[in-house]
């Protein structure tokens, strides 16, 4: 089976105008392209860093305010001074790119206009039919050639080969991994976010990966939008990559693993990987494969018996429960805290309220991630180094 | 329960009480003799007014109707002009030529009383309410001198710099009595960046015009006197509103002095929350952008008496791709989450009610007939009866555009009538003012020669023809309009109680609700468009086979005039180094204190530039993080 083509598509900054975009998004998963969405208002700066990032076919860019000219050669320009000039450029404007300005536009690298008129069922065929070719490897080993690995990895498993790719050397420096879970809804992207903005303050040379999960269905299309909401991923510390599920059940995608292996072992200090949405049996991690583990949750989960059937309550290393400015968050609080005491672990459990600047729960979650994995020795005594209370503490503003 | 589960009891209610006074008319006698005698009263009072042909005609007229529950179905449930719950319009007489003064008035068979209101018999909103003031206020005054209305023709511009659009503001305003300005902003400037940001160049004086600083202010009113009563100026902005209205009490107060604050007059649109559901110009978190808001409201509640500081806005829900009766329910649901917000504040709703504004978009399809129309009815009661307002704080005073999205590239002509009809169905809804759209729009912001065409559409239809200038309720009531009124409010209100499923505005909000609903409207629209289900003229039938765009005039901002804006926002900012950076301490300072804070952005608005002092507010409260 074939991978899906994959394409970023943007509105270019100081440009709201996301109605069009939105609809060729839609069209574009219909026909089983993977759209990368990176939202409106966008500097070339973060298209050409996330289309490098995400490795993308192909960069689709709708503007209708003006100043497209410049702007599109200016994507391509970037692009190619990246050395990723094998990412096409193509886009649309309704009727405010002229006849001459695509000449122009055209003449500076960008490869396709689609003016007001094209069929939705037009682009998205072109799109399939000219960006859909196998692309070349690449050598080295900045953030280009590390993309074009995973984007390997996950070729191979799409095409039910395994993946080429060496197991990194045992010794080499391993990041700590995160993972975040929860079920949808519960702000797990925005609070990944804002962890990082205090990542990029905290740490002012470091690293940081995000692997972010969204689903789709075989051979069909996924809309990939997690980028789009994240303001302070959008930074050249910060490697991001999202990932379809195509197909595999349980929120993560059949590649992660040897993805986030590569991730781990490629000089960043940390790896967070989210998973999509997740049920109450859900279990997404398997043994090992992070070093901690982060549920998500929001006050909103129903009765109190919900809890007990919320497996991930059992694993996680900590509890984060999100939106505690809704009125349930207090009793929520209680509830969990006295399902965590059940099970007589060391879980941590943070009250948060991911939205807020600045939000002192958000700093608490912060610390608990990293100091606590600065010690880690071995998976097996991960729990025993901790220096934390024995009963579960609410922590609470 | 959030106050939007009122609204919806209320209008129940509403229909309710008027089905009663139905039916009391028909029982009870004495109520009913009443009603015919009032109603009679009515006929005799209303003047006679003549068409240039020699035809007289009553000024305003009424359904022809005697039979006393008809009578009571009318008044309670649909309301005189100007009357409670203002179905037909905000006020007595709108857009009438004025009468004959002179003992001139000509009698007929409506009666031969004189209206109690004849001296204030005019057109248009603002003057007539003033005079009748006026005449409340001070027995022993002069009858006040009527004053010519102000035309509802509102143009909106911008493009290039301040002085290129100064320029523009000029050219549109020329012949006309009052001037009424409708200021479009560039990219930059809509998102509180500055010109010399990095990665904004190309998008500067684009779509807009760019303003920077106080000093840009000054220049792009430059020739208008901004304390007169014939003059207002409306700013379409609204992430950074409050800075941007700050900037304008500053270049004011430079031009005119302080005096000149109460007297402004005008708009700015400052509407956070279809920003969030719609029009993605948000550049605080919504928290914070709707302190600075009601912060904002609440200082010019008190020192602008005249200035309306919000426009409650479904025209960019509607250009994003809503339904209109989507457009609508957000527009409501948002205004009502705004009052409610500001009594919980501690704020008077009989101070900023009346200063609060609308804007609505008026495309083709059929909803459009009474959209504003049954806005207003429902603004009414739920201003009266949920949050206890007076008669002025229950008025939707509304500014109308045509449908930006109906205009096609394809044979780009044909956007003249369908302007032409949008301004038709507008100004049937009784809109207060209204802007006409450029036909060259598809392409560029509008050149001289098609916003001028656009402009006189307006003239032609209020003043060459005698639709709208003889005769209030022409075109209300008819059983097409009434079927869809009654339709659309029962619409609106089943998407109220959606809305109030998910807890209120803000908690729709949340739930990207608004957004989505707007995402699945927009797809259907296109989807329609290429099925043929939509027809479009020109683009999916009777096209004439040619695939050739027109050749249109394009207005862009050369670089050098981009490069020039740049040049003086960085001797701007060279000069005013030091007092701006005590002026954005000083801010921060309060913005993290709970205190109203447009005291301070008033003091920054002298020396900070807009880049300078969004920048300094996203450091304390941090920034939008939009929804897809």
């Amino acid at each position: 089976m074939r991978s899906p083509v994959r394409v970023l598509t943007a509105v270019p900054i100081c440009d709201g105008h996301d109605s069009a975009i939105n609809t060729i998004n839609l069209e574009f998963i219909r026909h089983g392209i993977e759209v990368v969405y990176l939202g409106f208002h966008r500097y070339v700066s973060d298209i050409v860093r996330a289309a490098i990032q995400e490795d993308v076919a192909a960069v689709g860019i709708s503007s209708y305010n003006g100043g497209h000219i410049e702007f599109f050669a200016e994507v391509v320009r970037v692009l190619r001074r990246k050395g990723a000039s094998d990412i096409a450029v193509f886009g649309g404007g309704g009727g405010t790119i002229t006849q001459a300005d695509v000449k122009l536009m055209k003449r500076r690298g960008v490869d396709q206009i689609f003016f007001a008129g094209t069929s939705l069922e037009q682009m998205a065929d072109y799109v399939r039919d000219h960006y859909g070719k196998r692309r070349a490897k690449r050598s080295g080993n900045g953030d280009l050639a590390l993309a074009r690995k995973l984007t390997e990895i996950e070729e191979a498993f799409t095409s039910g080969k395994k993946p080429q790719t060496r197991t990194p050397a045992r010794n080499s420096h391993r990041a700590q991994v995160i993972g975040f879970t929860g079920p949808g809804g519960a702000g797990k992207t925005t609070l990944i976010d804002e962890l990082v903005l205090r990542f990029l303050h905290d740490q002012p040379s470091g690293r940081l990966a995000i692997l972010s999960h969204d689903p789709s269905v075989v051979g069909e299309g996924a809309l990939l939008g997690d980028r789009a909401t994240m303001i302070n991923s959008q930074d050249d510390r910060i490697f991001m990559r999202s990932m379809a599920t195509r197909g595999q059940a349980g929120g993560l995608s059949p590649a992660t693993e040897s993805c986030l292996e590569l991730l781990a072992h490629s000089g960043f200090d940390y790896v967070f990987i989210e998973t999509v949405g997740t049920g109450q049996e859900a279990m997404p991690f398997r043994s090992k494969l992070v070093d901690q583990t982060v549920l998500v949750m929001n006050p909103d989960y129903g009765a109190r018996l919900q809890l007990q059937k919320i497996v991930m309550l059992d694993v996680a290393e900590i509890v984060v429960v999100n939106k505690t400015d809704l009125d349930r968050a207090k009793a929520a609080l209680l509830e969990i805290e006295q399902r965590l005491t059940q099970n007589k672990r060391k879980q941590q459990i943070v009250a948060t309220v991911a939205k807020r600047h600045r939000d002192r729960g958000v700093d608490e979650l912060y610390e608990l991630i990293t100091k606590n994995g600065g010690t880690r020795a071995s998976g097996a005594s991960r729990t025993a180094q901790r220096a934390v209370p024995t009963a579960a503490k609410v922590k609470s503003r | 329960m959030s106050k939007l589960g009122a609204v919806v009891e209320a209008v129940e209610k509403h229909g309710k009480f008027v089905l009663d006074q139905v039916k009391r008319a028909r029982t009870d006698e004495a109520f009913g003799r009443e009603l015919t005698e009032r109603w009679a009263k009515l006929k005799s009072e209303i003047p006679i007014t003549k068409a240039p042909t020699g035809l007289q005609l009553p000024r305003f007229a009424l359904p022809e109707i005697d039979e006393p529950g008809e009578i009571a179905r009318y008044l309670f449930g649909e309301g005189l002009p100007g009357e409670f719950p203002y179905l037909a319009a905000a006020y007595r007489e709108m857009y009438l030529e004025p009468l004959q003064t002179n003992g001139a008035i000509e009698t007929g068979s409506y009666g031969n009383r004189k209206s109690p209101d004849t001296v204030a018999a005019v057109a248009g909103r603002g003057p007539r309410s003033r005079q009748q003031q006026n005449g409340a206020n001070g027995k022993s005054a002069p009858a006040p001198k009527v004053r010519p209305p102000e035309e509802p023709t509102r143009l909106f511009s911008g493009l290039m710099l301040a002085e290129d659009t100064n320029k523009r503001f000029h050219f549109l305003s020329a012949h006309q009595r009052s001037k009424r300005l409708s200021t479009a902003f560039d990219g930059p400037t809509l998102y509180g960046i500055d010109s010399d940001a990095d990665g904004v160049f190309g998008k500067i004086g684009e779509g807009g015009v760019a303003i920077d600083t106080v000093e840009d202010m000054v220049r792009l009113y430059d020739g208008f006197d901004l304390g007169s009563p014939d003059f207002s100026a409306s700013m379409t902005i609204s992430g950074p509103a409050p800075i941007m209205m700050a900037m304008y009490i500053a270049a004011a107060k430079r031009r005119f002095g302080d005096n000149v604050v109460p007297k402004l007059r005008g708009t700015v649109q400052a509407d956070i929350f279809k920003e969030v559901q719609a029009q993605n110009e948000t550049i605080f978190p919504v928290e914070a952008s709707l302190r600075f808001l009601c912060d904002m409201i609440e200082w010019t509640s008190e020192n602008m008496p005249r200035w309306y500081p919000v426009s409650i806005s479904g025209y960019h829900i509607g250009e994003a791709g809503s339904t209109p009766v989507q457009q609508a329910a957000y527009t409501l649901s948002n205004g009502f989450a705004y009052v409610e917000m500001l009594m919980a504040r501690g704020a008077d709703v009989n101070v900023f009610g009346p200063r609060l504004s609308f804007f609505l978009d008026c495309g083709l399809d059929v909803e459009y007939i009474a959209l504003s129309r049954v806005s207003r009815k429902i603004w009414a009661i739920g201003m009266r009866d949920v949050f206890g307002a007076g008669p002025k704080a229950q008025l939707f005073k509304l500014h109308t555009q045509t449908s930006g999205r109906s205009l096609i590239a394809a044979e780009f002509k044909n956007n003249l009538t369908r302007t032409a009809a949008e301004l038709m169905l507008a100004y049937m809804n009784a809109t207060n003012s209204c802007h006409s759209n450029s036909a060259d729009e598809p392409f560029t912001t509008p050149s001289e020669e098609w916003i001028r065409l656009a402009s006189h559409s307006q003239a032609i239809l209020l003043e060459e023809s005698g639709i709208f200038k003889h005769t209030m309720n022409m075109l209300s009531g008819s059983p097409g309009m009434k079927a869809v009124e009654r339709a659309v409010e029962n619409a609106i209100v089943e998407e109220f109680r959606e809305i109030e499923r998910l807890g209120g505005v803000m908690g729709a909000v949340e739930n990207r609700y608004q957004r989505s609903q707007i995402q699945t409207a927009a797809h259907r629209y296109e989807q329609q468009i290429y099925d043929g289900t939509r027809p479009i003229v020109a683009l999916n039938r009777y096209r004439n086979g040619s695939d050739d765009m027109p050749e249109v005039e394009l207005v862009r901002t050369p670089r050098s005039k981009q490069q020039q804006q740049i040049d003086r926002l960085k001797k701007f900012k060279a000069k005013n180094a030091g007092k701006a950076e005590q002026a954005l301490d000083k801010l921060a300072a309060i913005v993290d204190s709970d205190e109203n804070c447009f005291p301070a952005l008033l003091e920054a608005a002298e020396v900070c530039s807009l880049g300078q002092i969004s920048e300094r507010l996203q450091e304390v409260v941090g920034r939008f993080r939009p929804m897809v």
